[in-house]
Formats: structure tokens, C-alpha cells, sequence
């Protein structure tokens, strides 16, 4: 092969066959680098970790409730499975609604940032980012506000008769909107950044070889933003689908997220650790697995 | 192809300006490029050239003027409905799509049956068929600027513009894409426009030269015959080098005018003096300029200098010579002889050139 790329007069110097390979040598250095890095994860992330996991299969004290021995038992794991599936499937449904709802905010905002907004695009990107200057638990109790039965999004709806239900504070609605504006700049930043890095001239050259604006976006800019798409679908999915902070202020009393029931069995019921420990750690594999299915089918090479 | 529009024949724009806010880009501009032909736009960067080109292509409307293709009038009409395509300076491929896609991506959209026979034959034509399955980021800048040719040439556009196509390849790979892509173009029978800021690139490959300058067309023809008579200081001085003087017109002698340079009478051909009167920028090139030891007698021009520089290059022989009106001149001497003339920095020599060879331009512009 690069014996006729020499005869079609290709660079005779150029190897195909991949990057070049960083220099073998290994300086203590990196690893001086790494050191805090890795201590800090250790310590506060690995240790916690097996900790949890170990807690994860204690068993209670019967008729001491607060109590409970080292073990090994799975029984947690299968209460997890089968008492709380209905909260697991909420937390996936309505982080999943969250993802494609940011998705559908955050794309054309992104795109306008990028190719659009001109002199703006700076103004737009403090706007995306200032909400981040106020505590998350704030913003949402803010949207408490916004969603409130006297509230004008529910009055406008309601005089329009578009809501059905009456109210929207204390629905699924209310948490699906309070999750995808939490986590709307997480979709938008990495969007924004894909966009942003491509050359304008690749857009040009869709038009330029017949595909017509719709057709260019879908055939060059979209693949071009894949990256970005993924990352910021993974940013918004993984922290909702483990977010309590929305559905607590938000949602309804009964059919909580998979996140409240931890936070409840760790905080409220006494010898709920094993409990919440193992529903952790369920949430944690099952996000896990679909993060590898959905990178495997969507991935490129390069995220972000 | 909803909108698409067939055109077939000369190119040809008519008084075409473009502005961008107070800025006059492209500046009443007339072109008339026969089809098939390869032309090139040569200028300094921001003299329009790439305005024209992006014009041609739809990716700029004209502020006014036309752009016609044959009878058919493609003033207004988006990139996609033009029967031109482009190959952009930075290459501009797919990231996401294989060399293979790449190259048919024109074809599909155009809904072409014949998409992958013709993709094979395009890849064939820049001999890039075992790359097929690569991606862009896995080819050498050589090797993406094939490609980019590929997936232009692939619909057989009635133009094929280029913009700087070879700017980002170094010298060597840069004179092997100007044989190759002259070679292609004579074998596809195309109508190239080829923009570049490169003189050499421009005079080797097109058929014809137009020199560009802020937004307007200084002069336009066959390589050698701007080289051998430009009208404009401008193209004296882009298009090669140039030993220049000025002088004032005093006299004419026969099919001559006599130009006085600092008391040396220079001798111009009438006909080749755009200028008959007044003051005038006098030039030659410096292969038409003879370096003696002695005044050579005859009716050739002659000053005499002191050499600055020699440098021996094999075939000729280089020299720089400092002239008496405190310009420094180019002379470039074939190394004819076995004895060579054995001058040395310092040395006081003659430079002689014929009167025919001297082309007088206005002065006044720079």
C-alpha cells in the first residue's frame, strides 16, 4: 500500500498506520502529578465505595431495627429488584424525558450560540452559565414557585384548559421540567463546543455538493455534533436519573425516583443502610449498562 | 434536485461588485472564461480573488452584476443548484464520513444511479482507490487534497473552483499536485478557476492569468505574455521580478521614446511603453539584462553598477548589482561559457539590455 501511495506521489514520509507514538520514557513526574488526584479518589471515593458495598450486604438485627451484622446477604440486592423497580423505572422514565427534552431546548440554542448569535454569543453564554452562581436547591425551589397552582404558568394554562389535572406543582410534569432546567447547561456546553470547533467550510462544502440547508444539517452538521450530543445526553441522564432534590420539591407525595428512596433509607428509616446501600449500588450498575449500550451504539471514537 | 439548475458553457460575470459594509471587496468586475479552459485568479490576499470565487460558487451574492453560466443566469441561486463545485483551501472534507462517502456524497444527493461507479472512477482518477475505506484525519494533507479533487470532479461540474488548493502542502508534494492537477484537468476537459496568491503556481498551470488588485482586475492574458508585457506597475512587480527605474520622456528616437534616468538616456519600444510622455516606470527582466566587464558597443541599453552579490546557481549565475539611481538590480546569467565572468562583490560592471526587451508603465500607482 505505501509503496503505490509513493507512485501517486503521496507524502513518502506520511505513516498511516497511526499517531505517533509518545515517547516511552517515564518521568516520576506524571506520576508526582497524579499523586493528589489519586489520593483524593481513594480516599473519598474508593474507600466510601467498599464501604458501601459492604454495608450493602449486611443483614438486621430481627426486632432491633437500627441494628444489623456483617454478612453476606444478597436479600438486599433482591428487595431492590423487586420492592423498588416501579421507582427505578420512574427515575429512568422521567430522566430519559429530562435528556430528550434538554436535548431539544439546548440544540438549536447551542447552534445559534455558534453560528448565529455574532456579537452575543458571549451575553448567551453567561446567560447559560449564570444559574450556576446560585445554589441548585434554590433554583428549584424557585421553579416551586413558577409551577405554584397561583403561579402564572399554571393560571395561563388553566384559562386556556390545557391542563387537564389542574395544577402542575406536585406532578411527574413538575419534576421532568425542574430536571431538564437543572441540568439544560450540561446539555448545552458540550453541544456548543462541537459545533463551535467545526469548520464552517465542511458545512459550505454540503451545500456546496448539492445537499440543501436541511439536508447539510442532517448529513454534516448532526454527525459533526455527535460528539458533543453524547457527552451532554450522558451529563444530563446520569445526574437525573439519581437526582431526589427535584422530585422532593417538585413532585408528588407518592411515586417517588429511585433517589428519594435512598435518601429516605439512609435518613429516615431506622436500619435502612443495607436497604440503601444496595439500591445504590443497583442504580450504579444499572446506569452503568446503559451508558455502555448507548456509547457502543452512538460512540465515536472521540468524546467530546 | 428541486431548483437545480443545468447550465452548460463560457463562464462569465458581468460587472460584478460585492461589498461588505463599507468595505468594496470585489469591485465592478467583467470575466469571460471560455469552457474548458484553466484559469487562474492571481493576487495578493485580500485583492477580491477569493470573493470572486466564493461568488462563482453561490456561497456569496453579489451586491450587484451577474454571474452567468452560458445563457442560463445563476445570479441568486444557492450553492446546491449550481452546476459548480469547490475545493476549498483547508480541504474542508467530511470528518465523520470515509474517503468513500466523501467522494459520493455529491453524487447521492443528486440521486445519481450510477453514484458508486462513479465514486470508484473519481478515487481511480486521483489514484486514492486503497484509501477508500480511511477516514479524513487518517490521510496526509497530500493525500486529503486528492480527495477533496475527488469528491469535486465525481459530479462533473461545468466549473471546478479552487481555492489555494495547494497552499497548505510544502514545495516539493506542491509542484507534483501542479503537474497532476494540469494533468486532470486536460483529461476531464473541465472549466478550472484556480485561485492562488502563488505567481509561479499561476504562470505553469493556467491558460490564462488575471491579476487581481484591491477588487479590481489590473490585467489579464496568457502567462508569458503578462510576464513579457505587463501594463500595470502592480503586475510588473507580482508577476516575477522586475528591474525597474524611472525616468522622464525627453525624446523619441524612430520607433522609440527616450526616457532620461538620472542623465542615462533609456531607449523603450514605443509599443511596449504604456505611457508616451511625461514620466514613466521603465522595467526589464533580469534573464534580459547582459552583465559585462566593459561597455559593450551597439545600440542596447546600457548603465553601469557596482555588484552587490554574486551567487552560482549551476545552470546560471545570479547577480545583484547596485545601480547608480540606488535601486538594486537582478541579473541572471546562463553559464553559457566554461570560463566564467569572475566577478566579486565590489567589482564595477555594465549591464546592457536590449531596447525591445524594456516595458515603461505608468508611474504614479504602487
Amino acid at each position: 500500500m505505501s509503496a503505490l501511495a509513493h507512485v501517486a506521489g503521496g507524502d513518502p514520509d506520511f505513516d498511516p498506520s497511526g499517531p505517533v507514538p509518545a515517547p516511552t520514557k517515564r518521568s516520576w513526574t506524571a506520576y508526582l502529578l497524579l499523586l493528589p488526584g489519586a489520593l483524593w479518589l481513594g480516599v473519598f471515593f474508593v474507600l466510601p465505595l467498599v464501604q458501601l458495598a459492604a454495608v450493602s450486604l449486611q443483614s438486621r438485627y430481627p426486632g432491633f431495627p437500627g441494628y444489623y451484622y456483617r454478612d453476606v446477604n444478597f436479600e438486599n440486592y433482591a428487595s431492590a429488584l423487586t420492592d423498588y423497580a416501579p421507582h427505578f423505572a420512574r427515575s429512568f422514565l422521567y430522566a430519559g424525558l429530562a435528556t430528550l427534552l434538554a436535548f431539544v431546548v439546548a440544540y438549536p440554542l447551542a447552534y445559534a450560540m455558534a453560528f448565529k448569535a455574532g456579537k452575543w454569543r458571549n451575553l448567551m453564554m453567561i446567560c447559560v452559565v449564570a444559574p450556576f452562581f446560585t445554589s441548585f436547591i434554590l433554583r428549584t425551589f424557585a421553579w416551586s414557585q413558577i409551577l405554584a397552582d397561583e403561579g402564572w404558568v399554571a393560571g395561563t394554562l388553566n384559562f386556556l384548559h390545557l391542563l387537564p389535572g389542574g395544577n402542575i406543582i406536585n406532578t411527574p410534569l413538575a419534576v421532568v421540567a425542574g430536571l431538564t432546567y437543572n441540568f439544560l447547561p450540561f446539555m448545552v456546553l458540550p453541544i456548543y463546543a462541537s459545533l463551535e470547533r467545526a469548520d464552517p467550510r465542511v458545512i459550505e462544502a454540503g451545500g456546496d455538493l448539492y445537499a440543501n440547508g436541511f439536508t447539510t444539517f442532517r448529513t454534516v452538521t448532526l454527525p459533526m455534533s455527535m460528539p458533543g450530543v453524547l457527552a451532554g445526553t450522558l451529563l444530563t441522564f446520569i445526574p437525573a436519573a439519581g437526582d431526589f432534590v427535584n422530585m422532593e420539591l417538585l413532585g408528588p407525595q407518592r411515586g417517588k425516583m429511585v433517589g428519594n428512596v435512598i435518601n429516605d433509607q439512609f435518613l429516615a428509616v431506622p436500619g435502612g443502610y443495607p436497604v440503601a446501600a444496595s439500591l445504590s449500588f443497583t442504580l450504579m450498575a444499572a446506569i452503568l449498562v446503559m451508558v455502555f449500550l448507548y456509547v457502543r451504539r452512538f460512540g465515536t471514537e472521540e468524546l467530546v | 434536485m428541486a431548483g437545480f439548475r443545468e447550465a452548460s458553457g463560457d463562464l462569465q460575470l458581468e460587472s460584478v461588485t460585492k461589498a461588505f459594509g463599507d468595505f468594496t471587496a470585489v469591485d465592478d468586475i467583467d470575466l469571460h472564461v471560455p469552457r474548458g479552459s484553466f484559469f487562474a485568479l492571481l493576487g495578493p490576499s485580500g485583492c477580491g480573488k477569493t470573493t470572486t470565487l466564493r461568488m462563482i460558487a453561490g456561497l456569496e451574492q453579489p451586491t450587484a452584476g451577474r454571474v452567468m453560466i452560458g445563457d442560463t443566469d445563476l445570479t441568486g441561486s444557492r450553492p446546491y443548484e449550481r452546476p459548480v463545485n469547490t475545493v476549498f483551501q483547508s480541504y474542508a472534507l467530511f470528518p465523520h464520513l470515509t474517503i468513500k462517502d466523501n467522494v459520493s456524497f455529491g453524487p447521492k444527493r443528486r440521486k445519481d444511479k450510477d453514484a458508486a461507479t462513479r465514486t470508484d472512477e473519481a478515487l481511480e482518477l486521483v489514484q486514492m482507490t486503497q484509501f477508500a475505506g480511511r477516514k479524513p484525519a487518517q490521510l496526509s494533507g497530500g493525500q486529503q487534497q486528492r480527495v477533496a479533487l475527488a469528491r469535486a470532479l465525481v459530479n462533473h461540474p461545468e466549473v471546478l473552483l479552487l481555492d489555494e488548493p495547494l497552499g497548505a502542502l510544502d514545495l516539493k508534494l506542491r509542484r507534483e499536485m501542479q503537474v497532476e492537477l494540469k494533468r486532470i484537468q486536460t483529461e476531464v476537459g473541465l472549466t478550472f478557476i484556480h485561485v492562488t496568491h502563488d505567481q509561479e503556481e499561476a504562470m505553469t498551470m493556467a491558460d490564462t492569468v488575471a491579476v487581481m488588485n484591491k477588487g479590481h482586475i489590473e490585467q489579464l492574458g496568457a502567462p508569458a505574455a503578462l510576464y513579457d508585457l505587463p501594463l500595470t506597475r502592480f503586475v510588473a512587480n507580482f508577476l516575477g521580478q522586475a528591474n525597474t527605474g524611472v525616468g522622464t520622456i525627453k525624446d523619441t528616437d524612430g520607433d522609440h521614446i527616450v526616457a532620461d534616468v538620472l542623465g542615462t538616456p533609456v531607449k523603450i519600444l514605443k509599443s511596449r511603453s504604456q505611457v508616451l510622455e511625461g514620466e514613466v516606470l521603465f522595467g526589464v527582466r533580469p534573464e534580459k539584462v547582459t552583465v559585462s566587464r566593459s561597455q559593450p558597443d551597439g545600440a542596447g541599453n546600457d548603465v553601469k553598477g557596482v555588484v552587490r552579490d554574486v551567487s552560482f546557481l549551476g545552470v546560471a549565475t545570479s547577480y545583484l548589482v547596485d545601480m547608480p539611481s540606488g535601486t538594486t538590480w537582478s541579473c541572471y546569467e546562463q553559464n553559457l561559457d566554461v570560463e566564467p565572468l569572475d566577478l566579486r562583490p565590489g567589482d564595477e560592471v555594465w549591464l546592457t539590455w536590449n531596447p525591445g526587451h524594456a516595458f515603461g508603465v505608468p508611474v504614479d500607482e504602487t
